[in-house]
């Protein structure tokens, strides 16, 4: 069936166009420089879009909670048995992506005969120096680098306009609740660009709702901290405070 | 680094994933002799006792081989995690080593299974390495005893505890010293606890460290593979504490400072 090349290409295009469909659920994760260090997080129906890596690395997905979990094992593989054979100082980011995770995943997406991975991820770090990196890969396998916070989404318009906008506003020098703020106004904004589904009726339609039926996951990386592993869930002070200044 | 189609599935155990990936714990070498009688080769003095507001953990500098003194800046407590530390004595390797094992162990646990490790489990923890190494212990090679104080939540309370080379755990409830000068002040911390100016576990943070210090620095006194503090070269004892925000290292200036006012002689 697959011998001759256009066959080939189509089968990876009509993948394209099954994950993206399966993706449009997802609800976006935002990650943003603060003054202290940087702050991810997002609404969602059930918990499971934030995790901690590695001491100075966090992880925010999109997509099937099991294929979320999938890849997360393996960075959490990958990342512990290299911080313990060589270093902690040498379980980056972008190790991780690059030599780690991308390549398995383009492969995968590739190997039309195997099911793809249903996921956008968000791999953010404070690096050793202070400097925060920000991540994203694509279920294919792609991945970029952004310098001033990024976010990913189940629709890529939501996705690229939060980009857009996460860039016009100087998060960097944002104290943790103007930054939690911001970014939260951003996530209220964009769930207008949504697409209308029937499947999305049931989506909150407030940011009163969202507080009150869904998760809030937060956490930040923090130099702040006198811990070895810097990642810090957002306190429930943190989000009362959120919640009465943005509802 | 090396992407596992199948990631870990063995619930949060970070050892079998070591062991996945090829690395070995040295139970023993296999062709070496047996050393018949042999005694344990500590040259330190670290100790551990619960003072008012959770558990003080110290230890002298020194590493030795032999008669010969090889380090004086030999950090011989270590953090494991936010809420545990172990102090060490013995063969630094393994012991370097067990420490590393068990850090990664229990980060991993608590990363991949999104709740901490129970305070049993980790005590455990320690055991089962303790126990793959008695090969190494009996040969003579790798013997290693230490001090593990961690701070259970579920009673709120910090908790020391000792083993022996065959990874049995004890757990104390005054204090406790291992090494080559733990001899030495063992009865001193009894007596103090018994007949000082107040109960060890009464005692505040600030005594509790200037009977730290003095109690190693009588240690090395006593026994030549303990160091002294060497003030003239920035050479202080390890000093932390554990308690229910987390393990606390005093930093130089602070200990200089304590070291200067617990060594005045009245």
């Amino acid at each position: 069936m697959f011998e001759e090349p256009y066959r080939w290409m189509e089968a990876v295009s009509t993948r394209h166009n099954y994950v993206q469909e399966k993706l449009k659920m997802g609800q976006p994760v935002m990650a943003v420089p603060y003054n202290e260090g940087l702050l991810i997080f997002g609404f969602a129906p059930q918990p499971g879009k934030i995790f901690e890596v590695y001491d100075r690395i966090a992880l925010g997905g999109v997509g099937h909670p099991a294929d979320v979990e999938r890849l997360r094992m393996n960075l959490l593989d990958m990342a512990h048995l290299e911080g313990f054979n060589r270093s902690a100082q040498d379980v980056t980011s972008a190790r991780l992506l690059q030599f780690g995770i991308a390549p398995a995943l383009k492969q995968n997406f590739e190997e039309i005969q195997r099911a793809p991975y249903i996921i956008r991820m968000l791999l953010v770090e404070l690096d050793n120096e202070g400097k925060p990196n920000f991540f994203r890969m694509n279920y294919d396998g792609h991945w970029e680098t952004f310098k001033n916070g990024t976010a990913i989404a189940g629709e890529e318009k939501v996705m690229d306009w939060l980009q857009k906008e996460i860039q016009k506003q100087p998060f960097a020098t944002y104290s943790l609740d103007q930054a939690l703020q911001q970014a939260c106004k951003l996530w209220d904004e964009s769930r207008k660009l949504e697409s209308d589904d029937e499947a999305k009726k049931d989506i909150p339609e407030t940011l009163q709702e969202a507080f009150d039926q869904w998760y809030l996951e937060g956490a930040v990386l923090t130099e702040k901290s006198a811990r070895k592993a810097i990642y810090r869930p957002l306190s429930k002070d943190e989000i009362e405070r959120l919640k009465s200044s943005t509802v | 680094m090396k992407f596992q189609s199948e990631p870990n599935t063995s619930a949060g155990e970070f050892f079998e994933l070591l062991e996945n990936s090829g690395y070995r714990w040295h139970a023993k070498i296999e062709g070496a002799a047996k050393q018949n009688g042999f005694t344990v080769p500590q040259g330190t003095t670290v100790l551990a006792f619960h003072f008012k507001d959770g558990v003080l953990v110290a230890g002298d500098r020194r590493a030795t081989a032999g008669n010969s003194i090889m380090y004086e800046l030999c950090d011989k407590v270590i953090p494991i995690d936010s809420h545990t530390l172990m102090a060490i004595a013995g063969v630094p390797a393994t012991a370097f080593e067990m420490a590393r094992v068990l850090s990664h162990n229990f980060e991993y646990y608590r990363r991949s299974q999104l709740q901490s490790m129970s305070t049993e489990g980790k005590i455990r923890a320690l055991s089962k390495l303790l126990k793959e190494n008695v090969g190494m212990a009996v040969q003579g090679l790798g013997v290693v005893s230490p001090i593990f104080a961690i701070y259970d939540p579920a009673i709120k309370k910090s908790r020391i505890h000792f083993y022996d080379m065959l990874g049995a755990d004890f757990q104390i409830r005054t204090h406790t010293a291992t090494g080559s000068g733990s001899q030495i002040i063992r009865g001193i911390l009894e007596h103090e606890d018994l007949w000082g100016e107040k109960p060890l576990a009464e005692r505040t943070r600030e005594q509790a460290m200037t009977l730290a210090i003095r109690l190693l620095q009588t240690a090395a006194l006593f026994d030549s593979a303990t160091g002294q503090a060497r003030p003239e070269d920035d050479i202080f004892p390890t000093l932390a504490t554990l308690t229910e925000e987390g393990y606390r290292f005093l930093g130089d200036d602070e200990t200089a400072k304590i070291f200067k006012t617990s060594t005045e002689r009245g």
